[in-house]
This record gives structure tokens, C-alpha cells and sequence, in this order.
């Protein structure tokens, strides 16, 4: 069976784009202008501007005059771009194979155009009109009212969605666009009745078909290629070809890992946290429709600042796990700026994602079930924001004598398990023995080793002190016999020690070294003490507990 | 005259016997069949024999006590247990006072625990919250012992008298209407949520609350130098704590209220 080829259209893209990044501009008259200033030239117009009657060409002062409740605005390239890449998002939300259409030039100027395979969606959707009903449905969730037509090639599917322009303007707003679906292997029939402008054929060309009596497609398809060539030239035998089907050959597949990205230029400078917020929320909203149209979560926000005077301003949030929860996203963002805010006012603003997979729920036999991967990474992605990066993880013990240090690694407990269950081949008990001998040459290198462990090989549980409290010590023969500290208090009952912990000596910054003793205070607390030498000072670094 | 208590009960209630008859085998006299509520061991017998099998899942359970307790031991002995099991725990460390290579030591799994470092309380309270909606956490351990601070109790009676229950500064000004909302949280799910504090903070919303008390510590090795006061050996080899059940509300009868628990060094 020949492939199949489907068409998303938009066909005013300046004034779609500008509703979806301002919902409150829907349903009122619209126009979309080149620049500023009463003598702009006008782009686009909404349905309900074109129902009260503005037409184009006209300037921004003639549109007014024709419809005093005309509002006004100045096209976004950002915002425009941003439409078009979630129209993609939508297309590639149903088929792998997806791409943009070249944009097209003159008075299709303003509309954009997603190719995608529709070969063997039929099983997904049940037929090809239930197909490009539910593209339809998706695009339109986007923020996008599109038309959608499914042929044999992608002239015809576009022309097939062009067709219903006409009777776009009389859609409701917020109703999905209609769909047209050609019968395979009837591309030629379905042409043959249609105008030949529905082609584009260059102005020339279509005044000679007009000077022949070509009016219909069929009329172009019953003349002998050879002499349709000699006559009228290469661009007569090129709407020929698109005539008879040319350009079947399907979109090329989308690349795995996705970028997705929403910008917005601000009416006018911001200096303060909370309407850069409120623009934030605006990108976020939409960059999270877009994830989540397309079964993503973001794995890295990456925030762009457009500041006065031409200085930029990118920071990149993580996001403990990929989420779509435009809460979590704009706290995570806030607590960026709230921490480094910006050195200028604010002009732009971008929000970019690297869009991961969402995690999927594997349940395991021998296993009890954890948290659903995607509840938890929401979860995740919300105590990241509460807490702040750097605060939320699975523990790792890390290979330093340093009293109190600790790292956090990624929280994902399925890996973690997937890797404990991997077989242990010779190899790889081989390669595990070679890197443990390797870490600890590294080690012993760099000077990080106990210079005088302690003897036993005992470890009692400790609570650790962050920072370390100060303590008041009264030592007789080098030994503390009294403690005043926050956490224990009184006499010594029981002492032992001391244990020198050193390390990182090649570094001034970094340069440890401590007595440690274990006492007993009169009070019942069992403290882990330690005097540092070079600052002559005594510390309770963590309590047995 | 109405027939004696003693006789069939086809003769004092014609129309019962009469449906539990026709009802036949779906219908069966007597209460309904006991099942036992699950627990959360804690690997260590003494403790479990105690809590009657470990912490209640789908209750909220408070360990109290002391610096040098053992509750941090006792935390880890049942996060250790949990994540042996092949579950996942969360520990909402607000007092930042988590210490890895003694988890490590203690046998937690610690690719299995989530390690919350909230920067107050009331990031620990809704820390605390989100994990008892992701559902699946076998345990949420709830940090609040701050070192040091002794006579909290008191000063939580005085604060639930003044009717506070902001999430004020210490864990002592948090009224019983916090925990009232955690309890609810954790109420129908598999989550053994653990309180862990200097002093008993949530009372009557707790299912179960464990008082600790230090005992003894010993000291083992040869011994120290002669002239130093209190050098009683080489090294602190083991804690001894007392606990005492003060509470367990799904446990019927106490079967026991106290027991003495070695904490001895992991080799």
C-alpha cells in the first residue's frame, strides 16, 4: 500500500500565535501588523476582525477605521516560532515522523504547515478520519485551531487542507478545525475538479493557463506532458508532477532527544521578582502543554533573560525528575532568581526544557511496589522546590575521612535495584576489584587516608552536627575532664582518645586535621569531641545516639 | 409470654432464623475476623517483640527521647529493615543531622532512601505531607529532634495550652491539629510515618509512642593513660537505652512496656 501523508495547517499563524500566548485576545476582533505605528502594515486578522469587516491589504489606521474595537498588535517572531514548533509537538504527539514545511512565501506568508506520516496509524485511531480528528483535537489543546487533511503526497494533503479555508472563518472559536481525508490512491480524482490556483503556480503561469482556458487541474492532466513542457516550461511540468502525486516520500523521523522551547518579548522592562514571575508562569504553562502533549517531562529547565543594554541572562534549573507541574517548574525558576537575581532589567524572557520520557510504572514480582515512577517524580520535582536543589537525594557515602561529609545522588530506586540484580560476571567482578584498587591508589596519592585510624572497627551510630557546635573544654594531661557545649554539658564520666583525622594537606582551603575523643558527660549524653590543633579550638562534631 | 433466653433461636426470633436460612452459607454468626494490623518490623527482636511486630503502617508513631538514646539507632534499624525488604523509606531530615557512613554501617540500602534536607519546619511538615501522598514510601521518618533541646515537653504542653499550632520555629510551638492532619494523611496508606523528637510532640494523635532513655555506655579496649581522669578504655564499644511503650493504640493490651536494648558497634 502507497504511504500516506498528512497535512496540520494553520493558516493565519500571527494571530494564532499571538491568542495562544494571550488567551484573553480570543474571540475579540484582532489585528497582526508588520511594526508599529499607524502605517503598519497588517499581516493577519482575526475571524470575528474580518466578520466587522476589515479586509485586506490595509494598514493598521485603515483596519481601525473600518472596526474602532479592533485591537491592535505588532507580530512576535518569538511567539510566531514558538506556535510553530508546538504544532510540530502536536503532529509528533500522534506520528514519529514529522517534520515543518518550508515557509511559504507571498499571500501564504502567514501560514505554517507540519508534514507527517500517517502510514499505519489506523490501528491507533481506529480509521484516517479518526486519525486527523484526534491531530486536530490535540493541536487545538496546543492553543492552535488547525485544519488537517490526509492524502498520498504532500502537495495534495496540502492542498486537500486548504480547501477548507474558505469556510474558516464561519468556525465558532474554540471548536477544532475540520479535516478531510482523500481516498488512497485517488489523489488524481480528487485534484482533477479543484482550481488550478489551489497549485500556486507562478503569476506568470497562471496567466498563460488562463490565456489556454486551464482553469481545473483536470484540464492540466488530460494535456500531453511533451507538449505541455515545450509550451508553457519547466514550471508547467513541475505543477504536473504535483498534480500526479509528487513529494510521497514520508517525513524523516524525529530525533530522540527533545528541546522545547517558548520566548516572549515584555511590552515593557521589569525590575521586580513578581510580574517576571507572572510572564514565567505564562512560558511554563504552555512549554508544560506542549511535554505533555508529546508524553514528556522536562529533566532541565534552562531560564533566558534578555536584559537593558543588550546583556543576557541563561541559567539552567534541575529538576530532580522529569515533571510537567507548571507549579513545581516556576518555584524551581523563582528560587533560581531569588537566589542570583538578575544584574539589569528584564526585556525577554525564554524558558527552554530538555524534554525526557516520563517514567513508566514496571511493577516487579519479587519486589514490593514503590511509589508510581511518575507520582514520585512529581513528588521529587515538588520537594525540590520546597526544600531547594542540592536537598533532596539518596545518600552516598563518599570515599573521604572528612568528619560530616556527605553527597546526594539522584533518588531512582528502580536503576539502583536493576543494578543490584545485574549478573556479576567475571568481568565484571574483575573490573569492580580493578577500580576499587584504582580509587584507593587515587587516595592514597592525593593523601586522603586516616593518618591514624581508629583502632576498632566498630561504628556506633552518630547524629551529625552541622556545623560542628563550639564547646568549652577543661582538659587535665592533654584529656577533657570538663564539657560545656549546647549539646552535653558537665563532667567527663567517660573518656577515650585521642584519634587524629587528617587529610586534603596539599590544599590551604580544604586542610583538615582534628584529635577526635569520645566522652560521656555527667548529663548521659555520649558526644564525639575534637580539638583542632591549628585553631586551638574544641568542637562536639556529632552525638552517639 | 416471650420464650427464655436459653432457647433455640428459631423459637425468640422466628424471622432471623428464618433469613439466616435462606441466606445459608454467605452469612456466618459472630464478629467480624480479626486481622492484624500491618507492621513495619525493625529487625531488632527486643524492640519488635515490644511494638508488637514493629511500627504501624498507615499510623503515625513517635520515638522520644534524649541525646544518646539510641533513636537515631533505632531510626536506622528500621530503615535498614524496610529497604532490605526491597522497599523504599524517606527520611525528612530537618535537623540536618544524617550521618551516611552510619546508615551504611547500619545496613540501609541508601540508593533505597530519600534523604529530605528541608530548611525549617514547616518545609519538613509539607516535605513530610508530599511524601505521604506519593503513596509507596514503606516508612517516612520525620526528624524533628533538635540536639540539645532538653525540657521540651513542658514547653509543648505550655504551647498547645496557648492553642498554637503555626509552624512556628521549633517543633515544640506545633499544635495538635498538625498532627492530627499527618495522622489523616498517613491513615489508609502502607506508610509507617515516624516522629522522632527530644520529646513526645504529637500525644494523642500518635498510634504509637515510644519513650527512650540512656543507660549505659561501655567502653572496651586496653586501658588509657593512668593519670587521666575517667579513661575508662580504648574505645565506646556499646549504648545501652531503655524504652518504654507509653502508647499503642492498635495494639489492644500492652504486652510488655518496657525493654533494655544494646546498641552495639556495626563491624
Amino acid at each position: 500500500m502507497a504511504g500516506r501523508i498528512a497535512c496540520l495547517l494553520v493558516p493565519d499563524l500571527p494571530w494564532v500565535a499571538l491568542v495562544r500566548a494571550h488567551p484573553e485576545l480570543a474571540g475579540r476582533p484582532l489585528a497582526v501588523t508588520a511594526g508599529a505605528g499607524p502605517r503598519a502594515e497588517v499581516l493577519a486578522l482575526s475571524p470575528e476582525a474580518a466578520r466587522r469587516g476589515v479586509r485586506l491589504p490595509c494598514s493598521a489606521a485603515g483596519a481601525r477605521a473600518a472596526c474602532a474595537e479592533l485591537a491592535v498588535h505588532a507580530a512576535s517572531p518569538a511567539l510566531e516560532e514558538a506556535a510553530r514548533h508546538a504544532l510540530l509537538d502536536a503532529a509528533l504527539s500522534t506520528s514519529p515522523r514529522a517534520e515543518l514545511a518550508p515557509p511559504a512565501a507571498g499571500l501564504r506568508a502567514a501560514e505554517a504547515a507540519v508534514f507527517l506520516d500517517a502510514s499505519g496509524l489506523t490501528a491507533c485511531f481506529g480509521s484516517e478520519a479518526g486519525f486527523a480528528a484526534a491531530l486536530s483535537a490535540r493541536a487545538l489543546r496546543l492553543g492552535l485551531p488547525a485544519v488537517v487533511a490526509v492524502a498520498g503526497s504532500r502537495a495534495v494533503a496540502r492542498i486537500a487542507a486548504r480547501r477548507h479555508l474558505p469556510g474558516w472563518l464561519a468556525r465558532p472559536p474554540g471548536e477544532a478545525g475540520p479535516v478531510e481525508v482523500v481516498t488512497p490512491g485517488g489523489d488524481t480524482a480528487f485534484l482533477a475538479p479543484l482550481p488550478l490556483e489551489l497549485l500556486d503556480p507562478p503569476d506568470a503561469l497562471a496567466e498563460a493557463c488562463t490565456r489556454f482556458g486551464l482553469r481545473r487541474v483536470g484540464d492540466l492532466l488530460r494535456l500531453p506532458r511533451r507538449a505541455l513542457l515545450a509550451r508553457l516550461g519547466a514550471d508547467a511540468a513541475r505543477l504536473l508532477d504535483v498534480a500526479l502525486g509528487a513529494g510521497q516520500e514520508p517525513p524523516p523521523p524525529a530525533p530522540p532527544e527533545a528541546r522545547l522551547e517558548e520566548s516572549t518579548e515584555l511590552e515593557g522592562s521589569v525590575d521586580r521578582l513578581e510580574p517576571l514571575l507572572f510572564v514565567l508562569q505564562g512560558l511554563l504553562s504552555r512549554l508544560a502543554a506542549r511535554l505533555e502533549c508529546r508524553g514528556l517531562g522536562c529533566a532541565e529547565l534552562e531560564l533566558g533573560l534578555r536584559l537593558a543594554g543588550g546583556g543576557r541572562d541563561v541559567r539552567r534549573v534541575g529538576v530532580a525528575a522529569p515533571s510537567v507541574d507548571v507549579r513545581v517548574l516556576l518555584r524551581l525558576a523563582a528560587l533560581a532568581l531569588e537566589a542570583h537575581p538578575p544584574a539589569a532589567e528584564i526585556e525577554g524572557a525564554s524558558v527552554a526544557a530538555e524534554g525526557r520520557p516520563l517514567r513508566g510504572d514496571q511493577l516487579d514480582f519479587f519486589r514490593p511496589a514503590g511509589p508510581p515512577p511518575a507520582l514520585l517524580g512529581r513528588t521529587l520535582a515538588e520537594l525540590e522546590a520546597l526544600c531547594g536543589p542540592g536537598r533532596v537525594g539518596a545518600p552516598v557515602v563518599v570515599d573521604t575521612h572528612r568528619p560530616g561529609a556527605f553527597a546526594l545522588a539522584p533518588f531512582a530506586p528502580a536503576a539502583s535495584a536493576a543494578r543490584a540484580e545485574a549478573p556479576a560476571s567475571a568481568t565484571g567482578a574483575a573490573s569492580r576489584a580493578r577500580s576499587e584498587r584504582e580509587a584507593r591508589a587515587e587516595a592514597l596519592d592525593h593523601g586522603a587516608v586516616h593518618e591514624a585510624a581508629p583502632p576498632y572497627g566498630h561504628h556506633l551510630t552518630v547524629r551529625a552536627l552541622r556545623p560542628p557546635l563550639p564547646a568549652q573544654v577543661e582538659a587535665r594531661a592533654g584529656r577533657p575532664v570538663r564539657l560545656a557545649s549546647a549539646v552535653a554539658r558537665g563532667d567527663v564520666l567517660q573518656c577515650a582518645g585521642p584519634w587524629r583525622t587528617s587529610g586534603a594537606w596539599w590544599s590551604d582551603e580544604e586542610r583538615f586535621a582534628f584529635d577526635h575523643y569520645d566522652v560521656v558527660t555527667s548529663d548521659g549524653t555520649a558526644a564525639r569531641l575534637r580539638y583542632d590543633p591549628s585553631r586551638r579550638a574544641w568542637e562536639v562534631d556529632a552525638i552517639y545516639d | 409470654m416471650a420464650p427464655p433466653p436459653s432457647a433455640p433461636l428459631a423459637e425468640r426470633e422466628p424471622r432471623l432464623a428464618a433469613a439466616l436460612r435462606d441466606l445459608g452459607a454467605r452469612v456466618r454468626r459472630g464478629a467480624p475476623p480479626e486481622t492484624a494490623a500491618p507492621r513495619c518490623p525493625t529487625g531488632l527482636d527486643a524492640v519488635d517483640r515490644l511494638l508488637g511486630g514493629g511500627f504501624p503502617r498507615g499510623g503515625l508513631s513517635e520515638i522520644a527521647g534524649p541525646p544518646s538514646s539510641g533513636r537515631t539507632s533505632l531510626v536506622l534499624a528500621l530503615l535498614a529493615a524496610a529497604t532490605a525488604r526491597g522497599e523504599v523509606a524517606a527520611l525528612v531530615d530537618a535537623a540536618d543531622a544524617f550521618d551516611p557512613p552510619s546508615a551504611a554501617a547500619a545496613g540501609v540500602a541508601l540508593p533505597r532512601l530519600l534523604w529530605v534536607r528541608p530548611p525549617g519546619l514547616g518545609e519538613a511538615l509539607r516535605s513530610a505531607s508530599h511524601l505521604l501522598a506519593a503513596r509507596g514510601f514503606a516508612v517516612v521518618v520525620l526528624d524533628l529532634a533538635a540536639s540539645g533541646a532538653r525540657a521540651a515537653a513542658p514547653r509543648a504542653r505550655e504551647s498547645r495550652a496557648r492553642g498554637g499550632d503555626a509552624a512556628g520555629a521549633s517543633p515544640e510551638s506545633l499544635g495538635s491539629r498538625t498532627w492530627l492532619r499527618l495522622r489523616q494523611a498517613t491513615a489508609g496508606t502502607d506508610t509507617a510515618l515516624v516522629v522522632v523528637a527530644d520529646a513526645r510532640l504529637a500525644e494523642g494523635s500518635a498510634d504509637l509512642a515510644l519513650d527512650l532513655a540512656p543507660a549505659s555506655a561501655r567502653f572496651e579496649g586496653p586501658a588509657g593513660p593512668s593519670d587521666a581522669p575517667g579513661a575508662e578504655g580504648a574505645f565506646l564499644a556499646a549504648l545501652e537505652s531503655e524504652l518504654r511503650l507509653v502508647r499503642d493504640r492498635r495494639g489492644g493490651a500492652l504486652r510488655c512496656t518496657g525493654a533494655r536494648w544494646p546498641q552495639r558497634g556495626a563491624a
